[in-house]
């Protein structure tokens, strides 16, 4: 633990009449993974502007790496990376001369940003495509050599908006290593991102935010198992063992099908309860597993 | 704001411009049209029956000069009005904003990009200009002031586009104001200039005298003419309307046309005695065209001094060859010129500034 992270405290911003952002609490520390979920018009976005020195907040407390970003907006930039959700490249350059200029403009020495930039293009599969224009690129390596300019100067705080779209498994795959070597070498990793599959195999934490204001802020292992009943699915050896024993203990189920048995269950007490008891009565169960992720379902039911 | 964030723009902005192709047929398309220009403004120059062949150059550059100056107001426009809000388009403008560099830095480098770019049109009419030399008339002092001040008007033009395009959300809305902020410091000087004359309008009642005989003996006229013009001549008062230019001189002096013209460093005046000998040789049916009253640079800058200076130091349209000693208009001019480019360059950084507490209405930060 290295650095201070970011700690938000009551943002406000309005853009004229729209209250894109009433109340957002968010705190990211330094070496973990912090996920930043909510539906679409949230404030997602507008809550990474503040927090990348661009926008003012009209209310509410802000640190980032330790430092105002409005009244320190040059310390912040020292110690902050920003990759977008959209942005643009320039045409005419090629990757190598890109990064190289981010280095300049982050005011690395030349031959620490050239180094840098060969480092960065290895790392982000882009070393075949270092020497050709940056327009030619795939959205995808787009996508990544945006990540990567927000990497020039080894920054602190990470702030990515939506950095999976677009990307290939492969890629998305890679994104997640990535992130997590960085949260491990100490980095505070703020990453909003509607793939919750991924962030629920990256994140540490995750904040909901739902209509501009923080409707949740938990560990991931510690997520609101809540109080609707969720999907599981049961796959046993004998199938109509299950389905009887299902049955015999009045669990509300659908059909068989080849994948199982789903059952609708609430709580991981009731899963635990109840997988207990088919081992108890001789079925013999290979899997018992929640269907659509737990954070799928946390989400569902903070953002209504 | 830092010579190294400076310098880092600049130079990402010059490399992009280079790489874009198009300037090749720009200034190949300069380059012509100003040759063409200087070869027809020559042989005009050849048409007319010179005395002294060796101020030839003095009205080829004069109007090679004039011609460069407009044709670069209609370049310089397209370097710099869309460099803010094109980055803004196409999403480059927020991941510069947040690096180290400040928004002076982008803004100056901006508009050293641009302004730089205007500067290598100037360099490549340099040919031209030692060909004018070559024939002869153009002193080197003139052709070093004339190229610093249209340096500095283009300078000016470059930050007037650069900070419309960092005002206005779209870049076809900047680069039409741009052509418009040409067309107000051209056509809108002269415009206003006129209104504002005629607004001057008076009357005025004036006597005209008699000449004395020794002003008289003073011109030449011949001593047994005199009695009849002194006997012939009785001073009268009159009433008549004038218009007070040298009140509203000033609505013309931001013209760069007439900043350049008046800041070119006059020629020097032909001495009594060439006038003399000059006078004789017409009496004797002798014409010459003096290429001097020709300079295109001289009568321009001639004129607008004249019309600053009031009447009663004979002042006013009538006095446009005799004005070289009035005083002049383009300290000014030019001076207005500078300043409201530099309070654009400022209002650039200003508007580049972040973080940002005012969005224009329907503009996305990133
Ligand atoms: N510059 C702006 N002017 C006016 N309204 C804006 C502006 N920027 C954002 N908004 C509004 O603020 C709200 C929040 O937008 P924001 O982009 O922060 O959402 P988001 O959570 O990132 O959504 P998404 O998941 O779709 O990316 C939206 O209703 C949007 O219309
Ligand atoms: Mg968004």
């Amino acid at each position: 633990m290295t650095g201070q992270g970011v700690v938000v405290q009551g943002v406000q911003r309005r853009f004229g009449e729209v209250e894109a952002v009433r109340g957002i609490d968010l705190t990211a520390h330094s070496g973990e993974v912090t996920a930043l979920v909510g539906p679409n018009g949230a404030g997602k976005t507008t809550l990474l502007l503040v927090l990348a020195t661009l926008l003012v907040p009209d209310a509410g407390e802000v640190r980032v790496a330790g430092f105002d970003p409005v009244t320190q907006a040059d310390e912040v930039r020292a110690r902050m990376g920003w990759a977008p959700d959209v942005f643009g490249l320039y045409d005419n350059l090629t990757c190598r001369e890109y990064l190289a200029f981010c280095g300049a403009a982050m005011k690395l020495p030349k031959p620490r940003a050239k180094e840098r930039a060969a480092e960065l293009l290895i790392q982000a599969r882009l070393a075949d495509q270092a020497d050709v224009p940056v327009h030619t690129l795939s959205r995808g390596q787009k996508q990544r050599l945006g990540l990567t300019r927000a990497l020039v100067h080894q920054p602190e705080v990470l702030l990515l908006d939506e950095p999976a779209s677009g990307l290939d498994p492969r890629s998305r795959v890679e994104l997640r290593t990535l992130l997590r070597r960085l949260a491990d070498d100490g980095t505070a990793v703020v990453v909003s991102s509607h793939l919750l599959g991924d962030l629920e195999e990256l994140a540490d934490r995750v904040v909901f935010v739902d209509r501009g204001q923080t409707v949740g802020e938990h560990r991931l292992d510690q997520l609101p198992t809540g109080s609707e009943p969720r999907p599981w699915r049961l796959r046993a050896l004998d199938t109509d063992a299950l389905l009887a024993a299902l049955t015999r203990r009045g669990c509300d189920h659908d059909a068989p099908s080849l994948a199982g048995i789903e059952v609708r269950l609430t709580g991981d007490d009731a899963a635990a309860a109840l997988l207990a008891g088919l081992v108890r009565d001789g079925v013999p169960v290979v899997s018992c597993q929640p269907l659509g992720g737990q954070l799928e379902a946390a989400y569902l039911e903070l953002t209504r | 704001m830092t010579r190294q964030g400076i310098a880092t723009v600049a130079q990402q902005e010059f490399r992009i411009r280079i790489r874009a192709g198009r300037w090749r047929w720009l200034l190949a398309a300069w380059f012509a049209v100003l040759l063409l220009v200087t070869v027809l403004l020559k042989l005009s120059v050849d048409q007319v029956d010179a005395g002294d062949a060796t101020n030839k150059g003095v009205v080829v550059y004069g109007g090679l000069t004039l011609l460069v100056l407009g044709l670069a107001l209609l370049v310089v426009p397209t370097l710099a009005a869309q460099s803010v809000n094109g980055d803004r388009e196409r999403g480059t403008l927020a991941t510069l904003q947040v690096t180290r560099l400040s928004a002076g830095d982008i803004a100056v480098g901006k508009l050293a990009a641009a302004w730089g770019t205007s500067l290598v049109f100037l360099a490549l009419t340099l040919p031209l200009v030692a060909y004018c030399m070559v024939l002869g008339g153009v002193p080197f002092g003139r052709v070093v002031v004339v190229s610093l001040v249209l340096a500095l008007l283009l300078g000016t033009v470059a930050s007037l586009a650069l900070c419309l395009s960092a005002l206005l959300a779209r870049t076809t809305t900047s680069g039409v104001l741009a052509y418009l902020t040409v067309f107000a410091l051209t056509l809108g000087t002269l415009i206003s200039f006129g209104l504002g004359t005629a607004l001057t309008q008076e009357s005025y009642t004036a006597t005209s005298s008699c000449p004395t005989a020794a002003e008289l003996e003073q011109q030449g006229v011949p001593a047994q003419d005199r009695p009849s013009i002194l006997a012939g001549c009785t001073s009268s008062t009159f009433t008549a309307t004038r218009s007070r230019t040298d009140r509203v001189w000033w609505l013309l002096a931001p013209n760069p046309f007439v900043v350049l013209a008046d800041a070119a460093p006059q020629l020097p005046t032909e001495t009594v005695a060439q006038a003399r000998a000059r006078t004789a040789q017409e009496a004797r049916g002798i014409h010459r065209t003096n290429l001097r009253d020709a300079d295109p640079l001289g009568v321009l800058g001639r004129s607008v001094r004249g019309l600053r200076t009031p009447p009663s130091e004979g002042g006013g349209l009538v006095s446009v060859v005799t004005g070289s000693s009035h005083r002049p208009v383009w300290p000014w001019g030019l001076g207005f010129d500078v300043v409201l480019g530099g309070a654009a360059l400022w209002l650039t950084a200003r508007r580049l500034r972040t973080p940002t507490r005012d969005l224009p209405r329907g503009q996305r930060v990133a």
